[in-house]
């Protein structure tokens, strides 16, 4: 295995996952609820060693997260898919950017933050499966941490970097992308940028999607410099403007998406030390998104309305990590911030006056949280790590005329102040040379979302409600159970999880009967309400075979079921999915062929969530790389195939069951120099 | 190094700290300044008082209207127990009739004595004048109304064979939100005579008129003597909001179809 460039290796605790290493993991990794999507750069692990990976930074997010395990997309368009975990959503998960919180400001949740973020700008992904030591706040199911690229100090030569350019023949979609470094001794910089755009889709049946077009420019912009040898200072910039925006399944578009990311950071690092890591950073981020529906047909438009939104978080965090002993080590997080929320809607008439009204009444929650972990190897087969967190929130209305506003709905108190706390223990254990077994426990809980707070008449889509925010609801709690257990030998992989997340106080919408619907054709009014229990199991099985020298088989498979209390399905649950993927190395080239297959989910109901069932799916992907080396650069040409059978088919989270790209062939081409 | 990473730590907490004031902006809404009053006319009576007549607005429109006045004797004082009366008469080719009368009251911290009328119709139709009479000793001044932009006063003819006519208090300040608002309603006795009606039920339904959707939470308008009925009213949005009302006394249905229009 150890001559292999491409096989399975780096099994990351109760998440395994799959990158191109040099070597073979024996070791216990960090035992977390958490998986690590590598884009491009380097990992180090905790024996020194160091993995290198450069996907493709061509493909877009969604496609990343959408072939990650455990991840489904909620897709509403071409663009800007919403990333789900285990079929938990939204305000459950935790989206950061570099640790840095960060509130999509879009009240149909066009703008989630994976939207803003181009792998492109990435070293990796990290998914965080449960309140555990990598998380950066509170949720029910974890989430996402998009770790940016940073510039490499020191590096082999000075001026490094990259271009690249791809083309798709459905959509007839350009994307062009550069990247360059300057390295030196104490300080290093880098710039990358991406360009797409896409025209509409062409679905299975030759069928074009209307308004799946989309627009987007990508900058970011690092620095590092070495003030001494254990502490560095570096700044991080992102910009990402997206503009012409399609969503077929939704009855508006975006005129532009636009974000502004920055932040200044302090590293400090002495792994000989007792106290030897501290990371602090300071940052901000400001969102503009307005929505459009002036491109659709007058006739689908009942009314022309203008919905711009803004979202501002100021925030900080600082994370310490003390080594208490050889094997033992504590890490205690500090981090606050403050988001403002402010969106409105006005609607011109064709006869009459202009009606305008905040749907977001310009709310604000500051937050200030700590949480501290300690992981403890007993031996070379046990390690356990622990930990708690407590978030102290405050969740206000700050401008008169949002107050005023909802006095329409709510009379009392509008400032909230909310104390949570998160608990998490989980245990490795190696039962054998190649075999261990994880078992997890977390007392999980989060904050309604300031949508679910303050939100006034929000249009979702899904069950055509018109949507109202319950200043009064109360924390969603949960406990969560993850058991596993892992073999990893030579020739095969195989990981297999059970999950299980035992919700009280669900928060879901229920109707308000005698309530008139704002939306034009909406079917009534919800608002948010505590559900006294509700549940969602499911399991994960991973599969790896080296079948022959440099032939490898992995199959990727997912499942999930919820009820809410009173037995109903609970919606944006994703049914059995299963990725099946061969991949073979000759010389320098590499095939890949890909079958994906989704089951259909009837288990949903539509009196009380709206959802209706969706159908099987298949399709097969194939791919062939080829990487041309020079003397200091290298050149990868890439062409793939996706669904070569031009299958015409939805998946579960798909609004409004809008079908997917049809036949789709890609050509990209990258070169990398040094 | 320690005390650098301190510092670094604590300048991120002050930082975070900073932001905790809640900026408040000025709204409008707020304002709780009186409206600022606009003199109409001003005549000097057969008992040598400058009587002063004052309107929030220098456009009158139909609809309820407050009116105030000044009465200064010769001397320059201001007479501030005088009986005062307000008398409109619109006079047509063919007829001539009165309006709904709130009459003054001397109001000290304005200063002014003030009352309203209800203009129930516009200068299109005839000659608005309004007689104000300081103890018994009249001045007329003509007045030019216009038709409001919305229905802010309609006449409705009831079950019961009599006209009534509802109309809101002015002056408003409507915001998106919970407002509270006055109505009333005045029954015409003569065409001289409109006095206040107290009997009656009002059961209210806001509608927004571009979209025909409603709002949650309303409270009808219930009577508070002297014509007025007090309710709240939500307004979930700008715009072209329509306030259907069904009246009703003891028990019997007067009018199932009044409404007033409200813009803003």
């Amino acid at each position: 295995m150890k001559q292999v460039n491409l096989l399975v290796t780096l099994v990351l605790s109760i998440g395994s996952f799959y990158a191109i290493s040099q070597d073979d993991s024996t070791h216990i990794e960090n035992c977390v609820l958490a998986e690590e999507v590598i884009i491009r750069g380097t990992i180090r692990k905790s024996n020194g060693q160091s993995v290198e990976k450069v996907n493709d930074v061509q493909l877009s997010v969604d496609k990343i997260l959408g072939t990650t395990c455990g991840v489904s997309l909620i897709k509403r368009g071409n663009y800007a898919q919403e990333p789900t975990v285990r079929g938990l959503n939204a305000g459950q998960i935790n989206t950061t950017i570099d640790g840095m919180q960060m509130f999509g400001a879009c009240t149909d949740r066009m703008d989630p933050i994976s939207s803003y973020v181009e792998p492109n700008n990435l070293n990796s992904i990290g998914l965080n499966l449960g309140p555990n030591d990598e998380q950066f706040g509170s949720s029910i199911g974890g989430g996402f941490n998009f770790k940016l690229l940073k510039p490499t100090m020191n590096a082999e030569k000075f001026i490094s970097g990259s271009i690249g350019t791809g083309y798709e023949t459905n959509g007839n979609a350009f994307r062009g992308l550069a990247l360059i470094q300057l390295s030196k001794k104490k300080w290093a910089l880098q710039a990358n940028s991406i360009y797409r755009k896409s025209e509409n889709y062409i679905a299975g049946n030759n069928r074009e999607i209307h308004f799946s077009q989309f627009e987007k420019w990508n900058l970011g912009v690092s620095g590092v410099v070495q003030i001494t040898q254990n502490n560095t200072l570096s700044i991080d910039y992102l910009q990402d403007n997206g503009s012409n925006i399609g969503y077929p399944a939704l009855t508006m578009d975006v005129s532009f998406a636009d974000a502004k990311i920055a932040s200044v950071s302090h590293h400090y690092k002495n792994r000989d030390r007792f106290f030897y890591e501290l990371e602090t950073k300071a940052y901000i981020n400001f969102i503009d998104h307005a929505m459009d529906d002036t491109k659709r047909p007058s006739e689908l438009v009942p009314m022309h309305m203008d919905m711009p939104g803004t979202s501002q978080t100021i925030g900080f965090y600082s994370n310490a990590s003390f080594r208490v002993a050889k094997k033992h080590f504590i890490k205690v997080k500090l981090n606050g911030y403050v988001n403002d929320l402010h969106a409105e809607m006005t609607m011109y008439p064709d006869f009459g006056a202009e009606m305008f009204m905040l749907t977001i009444p310009d709310a604000r929650r500051m937050l200030v949280g700590i949480d501290a972990s300690d992981k403890y190897y007993f031996n070379s087969k046990l390690n356990i790590v622990y930990g708690l967190r407590c978030d102290f929130s405050r969740s206000s209305i700050i401008t008169l005329t949002g107050r005023q506003t909802l006095t329409s709905i709510y009379n009392g108190e509008l400032t909230k102040v909310n104390f949570l706390t998160n608990g998490f223990a989980q245990a490795n254990y190696k039962l054998a040379k190649n075999t261990k077994a994880t078992i997890g426990v977390a007392k999980a809980a989060r904050n309604a979302t300031l949508q679910e707070t303050y939100g006034f008449y929000l249009f979702n889509r899904l069950d055509n409600y018109d949507y109202l925010g319950n200043p009064e609801i109360l924390s969603e709690n949960s406990w969560n159970l993850n058991l596993g257990a892992e073999y990893s030998g030579s020739k095969m992989g195989l990981s297999v999880q059970l999950f299980g997340y035992f919700f009280t106080n669900y928060i879901a919408g229920t109707k308000q009967i005698d309530y008139s619907a704002m939306t034009i054709d909406a079917s009534g009014v919800k608002h948010y309400v505590n559900l006294d229990n509700a549940s969602i199991i499911g399991t994960e099985i991973k599969l790896s075979c080296t079948i022959q020298k440099n032939l490898l088989f992995t199959s990727v498979n997912s499942i999930s079921y919820g009820v809410d209390d009173e037995n109903i399905a609970l919606p944006l649950i994703p049914p059995f999915k299963s990725i099946n993927s061969l991949k073979y190395n000759w010389k320098k080239i590499r095939f890949a062929m890909s079958y994906t297959t989704g089951t259909k989910q009837n288990h949903v109901d539509f009196e009380k969530y709206g959802e209706t069932s969706s159908n099987e799916f298949n399709v097969l992907d194939a791919s062939i790389g080829r990487s041309f080396d020079f003397k200091t650069s290298t050149l990868i040409l890439h062409l793939t195939a996706e669904n070569i059978f031009d299958a015409a088919y939805s998946e579960h989270l798909d609004f409004m069951s809008i079908n997917r790209q049809g036949r789709n062939f890609i050509v990209n081409l990258t070169y990398n120099f040094n | 190094m320690n005390k650098i990473l301190m510092g670094v730590l604590m300048s991120a907490l002050v930082f975070a700290s900073c932001k905790k004031e809640e900026v408040t902006p000025d709204d409008p809404t707020t304002s709780s300044t009186p409206v600022p009053l606009v003199e109409v006319s001003s005549m000097t009576n057969a008992s040598n008082q400058t009587v002063t007549l004052y309107s929030e607005s220098s456009d009158l429109t139909t609809g309820y209207t407050n009116f105030y006045v000044t009465v200064i004797d010769s001397l320059g004082n201001s007479v501030e127990s005088a009986n005062v009366e307000y008398a409109p008469l619109m006079t047509m080719t063919s007829m001539s009739h009165a309006c709904p009368i709130e009459q003054p009251t001397f109001d000290a911290a304005l200063g002014k004595y003030k009352g309203a009328l209800v203009f129930i119709m516009s200068s299109m139709g005839g000659d608005w004048t309004l007689d104000v009479s300081v103890d018994g000793v009249a001045v007329q001044f003509p007045l030019v109304v216009a038709e409001s932009d919305t229905r802010v006063v309609g006449n409705y003819t009831g079950t019961d064979g009599m006209t009534y006519f509802v109309s809101v208090l002015r002056p408003t300040n409507w915001v998106v939100g919970m407002n509270d608002w006055e109505v009333l309603i005045h029954k015409r006795a003569s065409m001289m005579s409109f006095p206040a009606d107290n009997d009656f039920t009002i059961e209210m339904v806001p509608e927004m008129v571009s979209m025909g959707h409603g709002s949650p939470n309303n409270i009808s308008p219930v009577s508070i003597g002297n014509g007025h009925y007090n309710g709240d009213v939500n307004f979930t949005m700008t715009g072209d909001w329509r306030m259907h009302m069904t009246l009703s006394k003891v028990g019997t249905e007067i009018h199932s179809d009044a409404y007033l229009d409200i813009v803003f």
